[in-house]
């Protein structure tokens, strides 16, 4: 079955490589991530002009939007991770699996933050039982389940296991989730407003959104190697390469 | 010398499972009773005004017999775990997920079922008008053995950790969105008037699709939740 | 005794290692077991006895090492119905009484030519139990019970994991009598045991484990 692999993914799939290969990578992830990002809020913060209809408050779609696209694209990746975890046993996938986790979590979390200041002042309501805020709720509670669940096993790669089983469980269930809840807003009448539905995003404020969005992927990248090598580290405690690490850096 | 064949293996387990329900039957009323008291409550929390009460009664029907379920469900492999019974039937000749499907029927038979026959009686106790009570009945019928099938998925995925009844009910609450949705929507639909087969199909086909997948998934979690 | 014994073993375990979050719990470990033949794994506790046990029955898995059957690796599949396996959690319903317990057995594993459940239960000694819930016996009447499956289920090969533990001296002698007449019968058994044991038909072949 381990043919089915290229060889360079197996290679960087060993824990010592990606050990080493994480480590050159992630400097270079952080410096990206501060520079895109200081640029991008350059871009949207001073640069953009305000909006026709919503002045200055339109704003918050530089953090908002990008967090939100970086909510399912980590779900995703845990999804696609969990799922090689599953079916070929390597340990490199369950470490990214559940390490991605967390960073996800906090990009969900920020996104309904984010989203309901915006909504306070343009619907004046903190929260509406809207499709996609009621979806990017459940996003959360998924994202929770996973991680208590990763953590509710003595043993972590066992951990590691049940919980991917679970995000490839959530997988499915999004997109029924994001139907239903459009189904029932259609049934009760809501509101059912567009975030930014009938708004065409101006050159001069898309550029910024997109050079966010390449920020907070790269933000991903460095603090996903950041948290795989740790974890490494702990899950190959008694292996020789960490002993030789742990032996390097005493020196 | 002869192989027990699955008709026979699934008969015997599904009649253990309802012998020793049926030997700790103070076990079926716990959830029946839990439903009552918390729907009882609900009058007292809001007030005893008639078309309140109307109006909230079909959800809140729906919402204490969830709640009931995943009292339950929290034991559906916990005796057979503690005693070893799990592992000789993961061990046994027989394909595991109709084995599991057999013990998750047994559960829905012994747990929801009860709370499906007093339902009319928590609806009436909220005065939901006897005009929505098939709609309620059928929402029900339709939506515990969906509740049955996924937590069952998810209790084998926490069969290996320690007690763990918080932990279910956030991994449940997800799946649970979507059957909630579509059950209440045909309760208000038939409260309002207006035809409601719509989502009870919806109900209907995803229950198809669950008897289906859930026993195969569960036996993947079990297998996943045992390796320790 | 090797001039009887097949050509392919029945198990076969090769360089087989385990390890819990990278620290090695037992092996390597090499043996081969054929049919009519009985393997006695002794160790202390915490050697990993259990954790073999839990391994050939396919609960748990191991990148390190193979595991054969019949001269193929041992998957759950192609070992089913073949093997039995009897741990330190009994898998008896407390509720229930030893002929119910039995019959689920019979149920799930299907039914060996031979006794019925009255003479199984007869043959460990609980002949008038059979209707009492498990619950009301003691704790080696309740072993006797789990070893009364044995002699009921088709299986070739045994796995009892300390079956010797709360049994007194008649019933350790009635684990050795059915052990030996289940090995005289073509049958095998993997046994676990932290004491020493003596048997009274030759001697069986022994696995030593450290941790």
């Amino acid at each position: 079955m381990s043919t089915w692999i290229p060889l360079w993914l197996h290679r960087l799939g060993s824990p010592p490589t990606f050990y080493a290969f994480a480590g050159r990578l992630r400097p270079w992830a952080i410096g990206l991530a501060l520079l895109l990002g200081i640029v991008a809020l350059y871009g949207g913060l001073v640069l953009a002009p305000p909006d026709r209809y919503q002045g200055d408050d339109y704003r918050i779609i530089f953090i908002h939007v990008p967090s939100a696209w970086m909510s399912l694209f980590i779900y995703a990746v845990m999804g696609v991770a969990s799922f090689v975890a599953l079916v070929w046993r390597i340990k490199l996938a369950e470490v990214v699996a559940m390490e991605s986790a967390p960073v996800g979590a906090a990009f969900t979390f920020i996104t309904l933050a984010t989203g309901s200041l915006w909504g306070e002042r343009m619907w004046g309501t903190w929260w509406t039982w809207d499709a996609r805020l009621t979806s990017e709720l459940v996003l959360l509670f998924l994202y929770l389940g996973v991680i208590g669940l990763y953590h509710a096993f003595e043993d972590r790669r066992q951990g590691a296991r049940a919980a991917g089983f679970l995000a490839i469980v959530g997988v499915v269930n999004v997109p029924i989730v994001h139907f239903s809840v459009k189904w029932w807003n259609t049934l009760h009448q809501g509101s059912t407003v567009n975030l930014f539905g009938q708004s065409h995003i101006a050159g001069d404020m898309l550029w910024p959104l997109l050079t966010m969005m390449l920020a907070t992927k790269c933000y991903y990248v460095a603090s996903l190697c950041g948290r795989a090598r740790a974890d490494l580290l702990a899950l190959e405690g008694g292996k020789d390469w960490v002993r030789r690490i742990a032996a390097g850096e005493a020196r | 010398m002869s192989r027990a064949p699955l008709s026979r293996a699934c008969a015997a387990l599904l009649r253990r499972d309802l012998v020793l329900a049926w030997r700790q039957r103070g076990d079926i009323a716990l959830p029946v009773l839990y439903a009552l008291i918390v729907a009882t409550l609900f009058p007292f929390a809001l007030g005893p005004d008639l078309a309140l009460l109307q109006r909230i009664a079909g959800g809140v029907v729906l919402l204490t017999v969830l709640l009931a379920m995943l009292l339950a469900l929290d034991g559906l492999f916990r005796g057979d775990l503690e005693d070893g019974s799990l592992e000789q039937l993961v061990l046994s000749p027989q394909p595991l997920a109709p084995m599991l499907g057999m013990k998750i029927l047994a559960h829905w038979l012994t747990t929801a079922l009860p709370l499906i026959v007093i339902a009319p009686l928590l609806a009436s106790l909220l005065h939901l008008p006897a005009a929505a009570m098939p709609a309620l009945l059928l929402a029900l019928l339709l939506a515990t053995p969906l509740v049955s099938l996924l937590g069952a998925v998810l209790v084998a995925l926490t069969a290996g950790t320690r007690r763990s009844g918080m932990l279910l009910a956030l991994m449940l609450l997800p799946l649970c969105v979507p059957v909630m949705i579509f059950a209440a929507g045909a309760l208000a639909a038939a409260q309002q008037g207006l035809p409601w087969t719509a989502p009870i199909a919806w109900l209907g086909a995803a229950l198809a699709l669950a008897v289906v997948l859930a026993p195969l998934a569960c036996a993947a979690a079990l297998r996943i939740a045992l390796d320790a | 005794m090797t001039a009887t014994a097949p050509a392919t073993p029945l198990l076969e375990a090769r360089a087989l290692r385990f390890h819990r979050q990278d620290e090695p719990v037992f092996g390597p470990l090499d043996f081969r077991l054929h049919a009519g033949e009985l393997t006695l794994i002794e160790g202390d506790n915490g050697s990993g006895k259990t954790t073999l046990m839990r391994l050939l029955t396919g609960l748990l898995r191991t990148e390190h090492g193979e595991l054969l059957w019949r001269g193929e690796p041992l998957r759950h599949e192609r070992c089913a119905g073949e093997v039995v396996f009897l741990g330190h959690q009994l898998g008896l319903k407390a509720e229930l009484s030893p002929r119910e317990n039995l019959r689920v057995a019979i149920g799930l594993y299907g039914r060996r030519e031979g006794p019925d459940i009255d003479a199984a239960l007869a043959r460990v000694g609980l002949a008038g139990y059979g209707d009492e819930a498990v619950r009301r016996l003691s704790a080696g009447q309740k072993k006797r019970a789990a070893l009364a499956r044995l002699l009921l289920v088709p299986a070739v090969l045994w796995l009892l994991d300390e079956p010797y533990a709360n049994l007194d001296r008649t019933g350790i002698e009635l684990v050795n009598r059915l052990l030996e007449a289940h090995v005289a019968a073509g049958g095998a058994a993997l046994v676990t045991s932290h004491g020493a044991v003596s048997f009274h038909g030759g001697a069986p072949q022994r696995i030593r484990m450290h941790g």
